[in-house]
Order: structure tokens, then sequence, then C-alpha cells
């Protein structure tokens, strides 16, 4: 083992020339916004120089750009060496380089469920001692990312293992200002005015919604946050944590009902551009397209607060496109429920450089670099709000403060098998067609043969 | 000559028919490809590729600066051209989102609460109102745009953070990954098309049987094995997967192809004194060239191809990716829509093998024949 | 170092290394371990001493290595026991001293082994001809060493080790015999896949091999048919993930994308998702794989069609048979042995790929088929992982032993 370890240090060593050697610093070393005094506290106090540190994680394209921009001032700060390589099948490949030994030091995983997985076969490090208690100090609601930070170890004991980074609120509803102005059509404040809205805009011959649940291999995803924001909707939050731990089975009634409060959009061919079969094909990515178009070809699109990204180049928030949060029913008396998501960092392969990155992200600043570059949202309180990039990513974030039940996105707290797989496919057969009895049904008897 | 085609006129005439029908039906999927990587992103969602040699009709928006808001006999009114550089022109045009065409060019069309606007078809348009305006009008309007081909597509793939750099792993990965298996399947399908030993027909039947193997099993325990012995995720580990997954179709293929070599050239050298060593390198090698050229060609392709050996026995980093990695993970996820980039992302990717294939296609059949044709 | 270098390097190490050992290994059994003389008691005495004691460390050093490793890799599964050497060989070098203990162990083992064949040298002089039979028997093993040991390390070992695996539960701790089976054949996911495979088995060698049959013979003669012959090989060169793209721009529910939608919206009809279409949906995605494959069945069948013997067909025009007749009744018959070449090896490709319907469905719409179905479970599930791969060998298992018995009657 101990030859393993050199060997892969080695090429490692070989093959990470200097990603961020001569980085220069995106944001400069001072002045704007940022949280500088503890950064630079933070650099005086470590060194790492000639260390190494490789981190992967789910962010590709324009995101990896981002982050490997805040991991620069990790580098500038201490002198280790870090490089970031991010993978569209993020969750495969850690399984498989975990299970083979050949893990980097820190992964960025968008599911905290993988990461428990992981955690319960021995092959995550806790993080220091210490870290549960700053998080619940230093975290909005920090007691809540805690435990969703905490999975049992190989020995079933609980111990610490998540750092949550980057946050995302999903209860949003985009949709293009213009249209709806000209539509005369106001932004719905109950659930019950925004079915009523979906009814006015077929009426006046448009479609209302534009959904796509294509995503390669994770199809069928973004239909999972819409079941789990109807959960919120029509079910208590304590029914919705006894579902995530299957304590409610899946096919209970009321998980029959969210999926089918799901389907009455997504299964109406007059609610859905392009029509009921086209929202199983359609990619995710393209699908907010339809809100640009001329004639737009939908007026809404439900999705989480990264979807911007994929919007056309040049479109400007705020004016072209704008969000409202997804509503709750007025009689049902639930309260303003926010459905989330969030990636947290995890030790895969513990070293000094590995601890020190996770002591780099309790600073205000590692939030901050990121915020500014837009498309981030964080629970850290000791941020500088003043750094968000935009208006809506500061309205976003308000969302986040202001809901009454935070809740996180159910299909990232399951086991992978579901969350990432069954409850995936169950989705996209409902959409095309199939019973949600049957579904839930289906979806159950997965989770029963892993228990 | 006796043949299906050239007896009777009308059966030739059948037969180049259906051929040209085949070709055609072959072709067509690569051709869209081709044709929607040198396409804008916005004509290739306007219309189909096989409409790329015609103007697209596409609609647009544009803003009347209420700034610009004169006030002309007691109404205000905003004039100018809705082409920022006076060139274009217009078709129809419509004052709402959900009608953009509404009204043809040269048209005045009445809109809510009094509002008039109308938009000529070179783009002039005049826009009134009795109240006072506060915020940017919007006109819409339809036209048509010239077919636009460029090579836009190939270089922002090119430009694209190590795409050269993937473009170098591949090969990196492919020749070795070629050259080794060869020469190891070589002497061994010699041995088992002419040595006498005990075993060998268990052997060759062990052969036939690996090569059903589903790759997938494989996967993790030898990277397992790998990590074990120091080489980890790494060039190394994966020349010697790609020669282990590549060796019984190697062998097979080699073995066949021996075994049909004459019998009398074989034996009368042993007759002559030659050992198998002489035999193998002076008289089976030379003449086994292209059953040998042919695997080399089969391998390389699947090499260069290959998704999932590289992507567990290769470090999942930017700068070990190979260009299939490259363009399933990166670019599929970062530009998921843009079917331009995939198209030409898929063209540089299938570039080099089209050329091995169209330069070396000859010995390609000849292998292949001898080794399966008996 | 650069990856470009450290490859060149390779190829001259992989290439030389090669070359060098088969040189090296036969001038030593002829010159050395063998020599093509007589001998007498004394010296076969000698030499057999020599064996003995080489054949005693071998199985010493075998035997601590296997010692060493009980603690570290073998506790996981016995399986690892069918690399032992390999393995023994790693764990003692790396007590020694790193990558060049390593190196060091692996070159005493191979000197001890060269000289083991004395071992069995009878207590008695030898003649010149048992000499040389010794040597002959030795050869071919020289010959196959290092495809015999890549290909075990490769794929022998994990298919045994995977084989063994799939009797255990998910986690590996239990051992629950043909559960994972019968829990499998429960699973409508997985009978819905194992069907979709029949099918895939069924229908992608009979078209490719069919439409390579036809196009073989329409080409065969026709001026311009080489040209035909390279466009419709062509998709063989392209990668499953190039291919799945070509086909979206086939497939895709946009009319403005999709020809077919586009065919389809010219008539007025309304779009339709193709890969929804149930049941149909697995014969569009198996088009793809026949569009790939239908180049390398007609390279073949154009050869073996060239190879006929022209008499035959001469003899066929001359009593009066038309085209159709010698086509089906003199060429056919011909070339039925390439033609089953070329059908199961195609066959063999099919219970390989899961990247077209990874790529185009990701199983969804009820086109999953056993490896995409193996790969939702692979190392979520470990055991029903495995047992999935053991089905798909089972049913290639009638074209394996089809395969093995052809070979065996060529031998004959």
């Amino acid at each position: 083992m101990k030859l393993s370890l050199y060997t892969s240090a080695a090429i490692i060593a070989l093959s990470s020339s200097s990603a961020f050697a001569d980085g220069h610093l995106a944001f400069g070393s001072e002045g704007g916004d940022f949280s500088w005094d503890s950064y630079n506290a933070f650099a005086e106090a470590t060194d790492l120089s000639g260390q190494s540190l490789t981190i992967t994680g789910a962010w590709t394209g324009n995101e990896k750009e981002k982050v490997e921009k805040v991991m620069a001032y990790f580098n500038a700060a201490t002198g280790a060496d870090v490089t970031y390589s991010g993978s569209d099948s993020f969750e495969q490949d850690i399984v498989v380089s975990a299970r083979s030994g050949s893990a980097p030091n820190l992964a960025a995983f968008p599911q905290p469920g993988l990461a428990a997985d992981m955690a319960s076969q021995g092959l995550l490090t806790p993080l220091a001692d210490g870290t549960a208690d700053w998080v619940a100090n230093n975290f909005a609601a920090g007691q809540s990312w805690v435990d969703l930070g905490t999975y049992a170890d190989k020995d079933g004991a609980d111990q610490m293992y998540g750092f949550f980074y980057r946050v995302d609120v999903k209860s949003l509803v985009w949709y293009a200002p213009e249209a709806f102005d000209e539509g005369g059509y106001d932004i719905p404040e109950t659930m019950e005015e925004l079915k009523a809205l979906t009814d006015q805009i077929v009426e006046d011959g448009g479609t209302p919604w534009c959904i796509g649940l294509g995503s390669g291999a994770a199809t069928g995803w973004p239909a999972t946050d819409w079941v789990e924001d109807m959960m919120l909707r029509t079910t208590s939050p304590e029914d919705y944590d006894a579902w995530v731990a299957n304590e409610m089975k899946f096919d209970d009634p009321k998980v029959i009902a969210a999926i089918e409060e799901f389907g009455a959009f997504a299964r109406n061919d007059a609610y859905v551009d392009g029509g009921a079969a086209a929202v199983a094909s359609t990619d995710f990515r393209d699908s907010p397209a339809g809100l640009f178009a001329i004639p737009p070809k939908c007026y809404m699109h439900r999705q989480a607060s990264f979807i911007p990204a994929f919007f056309p180049e040049g479109t400007e928030m705020g004016e072209d496109v704008d969000f409202f949060y997804f509503p709750a029913y007025a009689d049902k008396d639930l309260g303003k429920p926010v459905l989330g998501a969030g990636a947290l960092f995890a030790i895969t392969n513990p070293s000094d450089a590995a601890n020190a990155f996770i002591e780099f992200m309790k600073l205000p600043i590692a939030h901050e670099l990121w915020m500014t570059q837009g498309g981030f949202l964080t629970a850290h309180a000791g941020v500088n709000l003043a750094t968000y990039a935009d208006d809506s990513s500061r309205a976003q974030g308000e969302i986040l403060q202001n809901a009454t039940t935070f809740r996180f996105d159910a299909s990232d707290l399951m086991p992978g098998e579901i969350g990432a797989g069954a409850f995936w496919t169950g989705m996209v057969d409902y959409v095309t067609g199939a019973d949600a009895a049957d579904v839930a049904k289906g979806i159950q008897d997965r989770w029963d043969a892993i228990q | 000559m006796d043949n299906i085609a050239g007896t009777k006129p009308a059966l030739s005439w059948a037969v180049n028919i259906s051929v040209v029908l085949l070709v055609v039906l072959w072709l067509i999927p690569t051709v869209g490809l081709l044709v929607s990587s040198f396409r804008d992103r916005d004509q290739i969602s306007a219309t189909g590729w096989w409409l790329s040699p015609f103007p697209v009709s596409q609609n647009y928006q544009a803003k009347a600066p209420a700034d610009d808001a004169e006030i002309n006999g007691g109404v205000n009114v905003i004039t100018g051209n809705v082409f920022e550089d006076g060139k274009g022109k217009v078709a129809r045009f419509g004052g709402k989102r959900a009608a953009p065409t509404e009204f043809k060019a040269g048209e005045t069309a009445q809109l809510t609460k009094d509002r008039t606007l109308t938009v000529h078809s070179d783009g002039s348009y005049v826009y009134t109102s009795p109240a006072e305006i506060t915020r940017d009008p919007s006109i819409y309007y339809a036209a048509s745009s010239p077919p636009e081909f460029s090579l836009d597509n190939y270089r922002t793939i090119m430009a694209s953070d190590n795409m050269d750099r993937a473009f170098i792993n591949t090969l990196t990965v492919t020749i070795p990954a070629t050259i080794i298996p060869i020469l190891i399947a070589a002497f061994a399908a010699y041995a088992l098309a002419w040595m006498d030993f005990k075993g060998r027909g268990f052997l060759i039947a062990l052969v036939v049987g690996l090569l059903v193997v589903p790759l997938q099993l494989a996967l993790v325990p030898l990277l397992t094995l790998h990590n074990k012995v120091g080489i980890g995720q790494s060039f190394l580990g994966i020349w010697m997967a790609h020669t282990g997954f590549g060796l019984p179709l190697a062998i097979y293929l080699l073995r066949n192809y021996m075994v049909g070599l004459p019998r009398d050239i074989i034996e009368s050298a042993k007759v002559d004194g030659a050992t198998d060593f002489q035999v193998f390198t002076k008289i089976v090698l030379p003449l086994s060239f292209p059953a040998l050229a042919s695997f080399a060609i089969f391998q390389f392709l699947w090499t260069w191809n290959d998704l999932l050996v590289a992507k567990v026995f290769l470090p999942s980093n930017s700068e070990s990716w190979v260009m299939t990695v490259k363009i399933a993970d990166d670019l599929l996820g970062s530009k998921g829509g843009d079917w331009g980039i995939l198209a030409a992302a898929a063209f540089i990717s299938i570039a080099v093998p089209l050329i091995v294939f169209f330069t070396m296609q000859r010995y390609l059949v000849r292998g292949l024949l001898a080794g399966s044709v008996k | 170092m650069s990856p470009l270098f450290q490859g060149m390097l390779t190829i001259l190490i992989g290439v030389g290394g090669c070359v060098g050992y088969f040189l090296l290994s036969n001038l030593f059994i002829d010159k050395i371990l063998f020599r093509p003389v007589a001998l007498d008691e004394a010296s076969v005495l000698k030499r057999r001493k020599i064996g003995l004691a080489a054949v005693v460390i071998l199985l010493v050093v075998l035997a601590t290595g296997v010692v060493f490793m009980l603690g570290d890799i073998l506790p996981q599964s016995f399986v690892n026991i069918l690399i032992t050497p390999v393995a023994s060989i790693v764990v003692l070098g790396q007590w020694l001293g790193g990558a060049w203990g390593v190196v060091l162990v692996a070159l005493l083992m191979a000197a001890l082994m060269i000289f083991s064949p004395w071992a069995w040298l009878p207590k008695r002089a030898v003649t010149l001809g048992e000499n040389i039979n010794r040597a002959n028997i030795i050869r071919p093993w020289l010959f196959l060493f290092p495809a015999l040991s890549a290909l075990s390390l490769y794929l022998l070992y994990p298919v045994v080790g995977s084989f063994y695996r799939s009797l255990f539960n998910r986690s590996g701790d239990d051992f629950i015999g043909f559960g994972n089976y019968s829990t499998m054949f429960a699973d409508t996911g997985f009978q819905t896949a194992l069907l979709n495979n029949f099918l895939w088995v069924l229908v992608v060698p009979a078209g490719a091999t069919f439409l390579g049959l036809l196009v073989a013979q329409l080409t065969d003669r026709l001026v311009w048919g080489n040209i035909a012959k390279s466009i419709i090989f062509m998709p063989m060169a392209i990668s499953f993930v190039g291919a799945s793209l070509i086909w979206k721009f086939v497939y895709a529910n946009n009319p403005d994308i999709g020809l077919i939608n586009a065919i389809r919206d010219s008539f007025g009809a309304a779009p339709l998702d193709p890969l929804q279409l149930p049941f149909w949906n697995n014969f569009f995605l198996m088009f793809i794989l026949v569009w790939i494959q239908t180049g390398f069945a007609m390279v073949i069948l154009s050869a073996a069609l060239r190879g006929i013997p022209e008499e035959t067909i001469e003899a066929a025009i001359i009593d009066g048979a038309n085209p159709f007749q010698i086509f089906f009744k003199i060429k056919v018959p011909q070339i039925m042995g390439t033609i089953v070449v070329v059908w199961t090896t195609i066959t063999i490709l099919v219970l390989k790929v899961f990247d077209i319907v990874y790529t185009m469905t990701g199983g969804n719409f009820g086109t999953e088929i056993l490896p995409s179905y193996m790969m939702s479970y692979m190392f979520r599930d470990d055991g029903r992982a495995t047992a999935v791969a053991f089905v798909i060998m089972i049913i290639v298992l009638p074209v394996m032993i089809w395969n093995i018995r052809q070979a065996r009657a060529e031998m004959k």
C-alpha cells in the first residue's frame, strides 16, 4: 500500500504541472467588498509550498472556470498546487477512483446521498474536530447544514464529513417579464393562482410551461425536483423527512398524490411546449430556450437557481428574464417551503493541504469570490452580501432567508440507487404514460432490495 | 463476365439505382452532422440542415429607445431603424411578442391604447403614442438572413482549453496500445496454429471463449490491481489494459490467418532444419502481413473511439483527457444545447480514424478476408 | 515527462522487450537449456539438482509472498489466489524496497523459472533426440507465455473473480448463493432488458449480415462499386459517441433538427419522438448499430464472393440459371461458412455495446439492454452487476460453443 501511495503521489506530481503556479488572481488582492482580513490572516498562518492538492467535482465548463478562480486564491495564500478536474459523470468516476485507491484529495459532491454512501463504505475521511460546531454557529440555519453533512461511518458512528459550499434554491419559476406584461399576467402568489394562470395562458392560445427532463445518463432528475416541491406543498415537512428516510413508503398515497400533482402539469399536452411526449426527450439545458423564442414557446419554467448558465448568450437578468417563488397553496397552511440543494466538499484522500482547504472554505472570501462571479448562493452567514453579482442573486438569497421551511432536495439525500437511479427512471416512465402508483411501487421495491 | 449486373440493361439499372439509394441512406446522417457543424447555432434551431442552402427566416426583437421620443403634432413619436447597420429586409412585423408577424411590412399596426407602429421593409419604423413613452417599446419583426456557413464552431472547439492536449493524449494512448498487442499476439497465434503440444485445443477454445467476455466486468478488479502494483491511473495502465482486452481478437484473427498458410512451405522449411523461431520470423510473419495490418487498423479504431476504458484507466483531469472523454464529459456538459459545437467536435474526433481508414482500407479488407474466409 | 515521449519510450521498450524476449528465450532453450547434444548421467544429475533447487526456491518465494499478502490483499476475496504469482512478487518486492524491489524479485523469479524445467530430467543419460524433444515441448509455451499471462490477468481473473463476487450480497460480506440471480429474474426491469437483448442479438447480426451481403453482391462488378463500398464502410470508423450525435440529427423530436420529424411534418403529421415509441424504439436504436456494422459484413462477404470459383458460376449460366438462382443456389451456399463467421462476430459485438443505448435514451422508454442495465448497478450493487454480466455470458454461450467447435473442426 505504501508503494502505491508513493507512486500515485509521484504521478500526480508529474501530471499536475502547476495549473495555478503563476495563477493570476482574478479579483486582485485587495479592495472591493471582499473580506480580506481573515484571508490575509489565513495566508500568514498557512504555508503549504511544494504540496499539491487534487480536487474533483461535477462543475464543468463555465462553472469550472469560476471555481478555479477561487482556488487560485488558495494557491496564492498557501503556495499549494491545486488541480481541479470536473467531469459530467463525476458520480461514477469518484466511486471508481475511491474504490481503487486513486481518489483525489477532495471531492465536491453535488449529492450528499452519494457522499453518505461513500462514508459508510469508509471511503471518506471525517473533517477536523470542531468543524461541526463552527458550521452550526456560522451558517444561517447552521444545525441543518451540520446534519446534512453528517453521515454514519463504516462502523455506524456519525461523523461530520461534508462542508457545504454552494447552495441552490430550487423553488423558482423563471419567466420573461415582457411576455407577462403583454399578456397582462400577474405574478402568482399562491398555487391556486399559478394553476389559474396556467389555464389562462392556454385560453389565450399560448403554452404555459417548458419542461425538459433530458440529461444524458441522468435523464429524469428535473422531475424529481418537481415532485419534491409538490411534496412540500401538499404535506408537512415531517412527512417529507419521513419520505426521505423511507419511513414513509414511496408508494404512500401522499407521495403518489405529489407525483400526480406534477403530472397535472407535465402530462397535459396543452400545458407543455411540444406536448407531454417532448418532456422526457427535451434536454434540460435546452428547455428554457422556449421562454426567449419569438413568439414565446412557453411562459414559465420551473428550475433551480443555476439555470441562467444555460440561457442564450446576452440574456439580461431582470430585463429579459426574471423569476418568482414557486408558490404554495393558500388553503393548505404549510407556510412558504423552499426546496434547495448544495454541493459539499468532502475529503477522499487525506492530506494537510486538504484540511487547509477546508479551513480556507470557512473564510467568507472563499464564498465571496464566487458570489461576485454570479450563479452562487451560500448559507455562510459571515459573507458580505454586497459581493453578490446581481440583484437576482440577492433576491434568491432572500428567498432562502425568508423560507418558513427549508428542505434539502430529497433525491440527493436518498441512497444513490434511488435518488440517482430508480427515482429518475421512474419519473421518465411516469411522464411517458406509466401509472403513478405503479411507478411509486417500483421505486419502493428497489428501495426494499437495498435494505 | 457472368453477373447480375451487366447481363441485362434493365437489371443493371435496377442495381445501380438500388446501390445509389443505399449509399444515400448511409450517407445522410453523417452529411447532416457535417453540414450542421458549419452552421450558426440560431440557424440550426431555426431550420433543418437540409434547408441550410436557403435563407433562414427568423423573428427578432428590437427596442425603440424611449429617449429618442419627440412630440410631433401632439403625439409622442419615435423613429429609427431596426437594423443597426441599416442593412436587411423586414418581411413582416408586429407589436406583440405573442404575434410577432401580424402585419406586413409597410402597414400601420394599431396597437393597444391608441399606439401605432409602422415598419417599412428597409427596417425604418415610426412608433407613435398619445401618452408619454416611459419604457422602450419592443418591435418584433421577421427578417430572412442569408445562409451562413463558417468555421466558427471549429474555431471555438480548437480554442477551448486542452483540445490540442486531448488530441495528443489520444495519439499517445492509441499507438502503443495498437503495436504491443500485435507483437504478443503474433507469437501466440503462431504457436496455436503451427506448433503441436498438449492443451492446444483447450487454449484455442479459451481464446475464443474470452472473445465474448463483457469488458465492464474487468474494470474494477483491474483498476484495484493497478493501484496495488503502483501503476495507478496512468498511461502505462491504459496501454496494458488495451493490450489485455485486444489480445483475444488479435490471437483469433491471426491464428485463423496463419492456419490458412500453405502447409508445404512451413513443413519443407522445417525439414530443411529451420527452427520454429526461424519459420515464424522468416516465413509466417511476412506472409501474415495483411492480417497484422487489419488487426492494427481494428485496434487503432477501437482504442481511438473508446470511451469506457479511457474513463476508468486514465486520471479524470483535463491534462489526461482523451478526445472522446473531452467531448462526452466536458463539451456535452457545458455546451449541451449547442448543436453546432457538438457537431464540430464530433467531426474533429472522427477525422483521424476516417483518414486512417481510407488510406489503409486495402489491408483491412485483405486481412479480414483471410482471417475469416476459408 | 511528456506523455508523447513516454509513449515513444513505451513503444520502444514494449517492442524491444517483446522481440528480445522471444529471441533470447529461444536462444536460451536451444543453446543452454536443452542443447541438441547427448548428455552423460553425471551432467544430467547436476542439471537436475539445479532444476530442483530452482523449483524449491520458486515455491518458497511464492509461499512467502502469499503469507505476506494474507494480511493485506487476501481477506477481500479468495479469488485473489488466482493472481498469487503477480501479487506475491509485488508484495515481496515492495517489502524489499519499493518499485526496484518489485523489479528485482520479478527478475529473480524469471531467472529461477527458466532453469526449473531441468527438475524434470530423468536420472540417467539423455540422448540428443530427447533433448530436442524436450526443447520442443517447452517452446510453444515460450511463444504463448506473454499472451497467456496478459489474458489470464486481464480477462480470466476478472471473469472468475466476478462470478465469485456474484454469489455475494451487495456489500460483499454475505454469501447468498444464487440469491442475486433469483431476485434479478424476478425484476421486471431485468426481464425487459433480457427481452430487448435477445431482440438485439437476433436483429442486429441478421440485419447487418443481410444488408452487407446485399451490398456486396450489388456492388460486385459495379464501376463505382469501390466508392460505394467505402461510403458504406465509413461508419465503422466512427465512435459510438460520434454515431449517437449523428443519429440525433435524424431522430430528434424537433422537426427543425430531426429528419424523421421533418418528413412527418411535411405530410402534416404531428412530431413524434421515435425513441419513445414503445417497442419500436428498440429497432431505431438497433438500426444505428446495423448502420455501423453493415460495412464490416459487406467487406468480408464481398471478398468471399470474389473467392468463389468462376467455373461453378459459368456452369450454372450455361445451364440457364437466372441471376437470382445463381445468387441463392450457387453463391450463397458456397460462402455459407463466411456468413456464419460474420454473423457470430457481430453477435459478440452486440453483447458488448452499451454506448448507443446509454447515450441515446439512457435506458429509458423500455430500451434497456443488459449491458446498460448492468451499468446502473455497477459500483452500487456489484453482486447484481456481476450476476448480469454472467447472464450475458450465458447468452453468448451458444455462440461461444459453436465457435469453439468450429475451431476444433478446423484443426482436424
